[in-house]
């Protein structure tokens, strides 16, 4: 994706601005460089294998409501915004959510200052307990970790990106942690 | 609280062991969505119309003797060597056909072997990559591909004289100059079809190309690709050395 990261010099404001004024080479300048991290974000949502159809869709509804798009706080939580909507659709169409996958490198790779081979594999099970107890959270549970600690979005963006109150995003956000808390605390007690 | 700090921490840890799978470049297929319904209408004059339907079934064999002709009359645009026809970037065949290449070689082995003046475009400095590909009986190479900046820019030099080499399928395109020679350029994301010497078709890479120019002295004709802007390709493609 080296190719989709570097094209283009527009500045997204202006990219945006001049797409809404139909120029689609301006847009496209939005698609390449935002790709990417759409799908990382529809995947870790749950989209799985028809993440890039999910992102397909987002760009082309995206473009459509340019008009009301405003510039504010960026492009990426306003697009991020569409890619979670039309994620939650794909949810509501097929009643099944793809988990999160952990780098296959993650069983075998050593890592740096682990003296202790104990160590090292209860840093890789834990790994794999946390990317299975966040799958098993509710939806909108994990929408918001998703958002807050996977892309470090800020409150405020997050509660664009999901077009929920702010106050929401906080209060879902601690209800997350403390589920996800418990149900690790099971786990390692199990 | 701290212990959601040290779950906090944890997550954020997690974060780069997440495998999410590499995105596919769907820029084409954006692009066509936006085409058939766009959200406002104001339509840029085009040179073309037409859409293809299929790359392969689309494309038409030029005679030498025609591949030099500028003819917008028909929909497709000839600079030596290269045919670019009108309509849409199309759908990416499902099994990429590569270039024949011969793999990487020196910069020194490339003027070695080509038949014709290998140039390095001065701006883009030291190559990263040289590859010679379609060679002939004797192993001269009918192009000499280079790639700059990590494999973000690509500059592909070629034997004109037997044409065409290169079909590109694009929604845009337009006529401009290098050096006072007719050139093309090709804002917008295109298939492109390399036609070998047994003229054979190949879809020549699995991507879509970037926006690329396309021009030629006569004998030798250039692509250079991944450039963003037309001044920019065109300030780059002026200082061959």
């Amino acid at each position: 994706m080296s190719r989709l990261n570097r094209v283009g010099e527009l500045d997204d404001a202006t990219a945006a601005g001049r797409a809404r004024d139909g120029d689609l080479d301006a847009y496209e300048v939005l698609v390449a460089r935002w790709t990417a991290p759409a799908h990382r974000f529809a995947v870790l949502l749950g989209a799985g294998v028809d993440a890039d159809d999910v992102v397909q869709e987002a760009f082309v509804k995206a473009y459509r409501q340019l008009g009301r798009y405003r510039g504010e706080s960026g492009f990426r939580p306003w697009l991020f915004s569409t890619v979670a909507n039309e994620t939650r659709n794909l949810h509501r169409s097929r009643k099944r959510r793809d988990g999160l996958a952990l780098r296959a490198a993650a069983r075998e790779e050593a890592e740096p200052l682990s003296p202790d081979p104990a160590d090292l594999t209860l840093a890789v099970e834990r790994r794999r307990q946390l990317v299975d107890q966040v799958r098993l959270l509710d939806f909108r549970e994990r929408e918001v970790l998703v958002c807050r600690y996977f892309l470090d979005l800020s409150e405020a963006e997050t509660a664009e990106a999901l077009d929920i109150p702010k106050g929401t995003v906080k209060s879902r956000t601690s209800r997350a942690l403390a589920r996800l808390r418990d149900r690790l605390g099971e786990v390692a007690g199990a | 609280m701290p212990e959601d700090d040290a779950l906090i921490a944890e997550l954020r840890a997690l974060e780069p062991w997440l495998d999410t799978g590499e995105p596919a470049d769907r820029r084409a297929a954006v692009r066509a969505r936006l085409v058939a319904r766009p959200a406002r209408i104001r339509h840029r004059k085009r040179w073309i119309a037409a859409a293809v339907a299929a790359l392969a079934g689309a494309v038409i064999a030029v005679s030498p003797a025609r591949a030099a002709v500028v003819d917008a009359v028909d929909g497709v645009l000839r600079i030596v060597g290269i045919e670019v026809r009108a309509g849409g970037p199309g759908e990416l065949p499902p099994r990429p056909d590569p270039l024949p290449s011969r793999g990487p070689v020196t910069l020194a082995q490339a003027r070695a072997a080509a038949q014709f003046p290998v140039v390095v475009p001065a701006a883009l400095g030291v190559p990263d990559r040289v590859e010679l590909a379609d060679p002939d009986a004797g192993g001269a190479p009918r192009v000499v591909t280079m790639t700059f900046r990590g494999g973000a820019v690509r500059f592909d030099q070629f034997d004109g004289s037997v044409s065409p080499a290169f079909l590109k399928s694009s929604g845009e395109a337009r006529w401009t100059e290098v050096g006072g020679s007719t050139a093309i350029w090709l804002p917008g994301p295109h298939a492109v079809t390399y036609v070998d010497r047994a003229g054979q078709e190949r879809t020549a890479t699995g991507r879509l190309a970037a926006p690329t120019l396309i021009w030629s002295t006569g004998t030798v004709t250039y692509r250079l690709e991944g450039i963003a802007t037309l001044a920019g390709a065109t300030a780059v493609a002026g200082d061959l050395k």
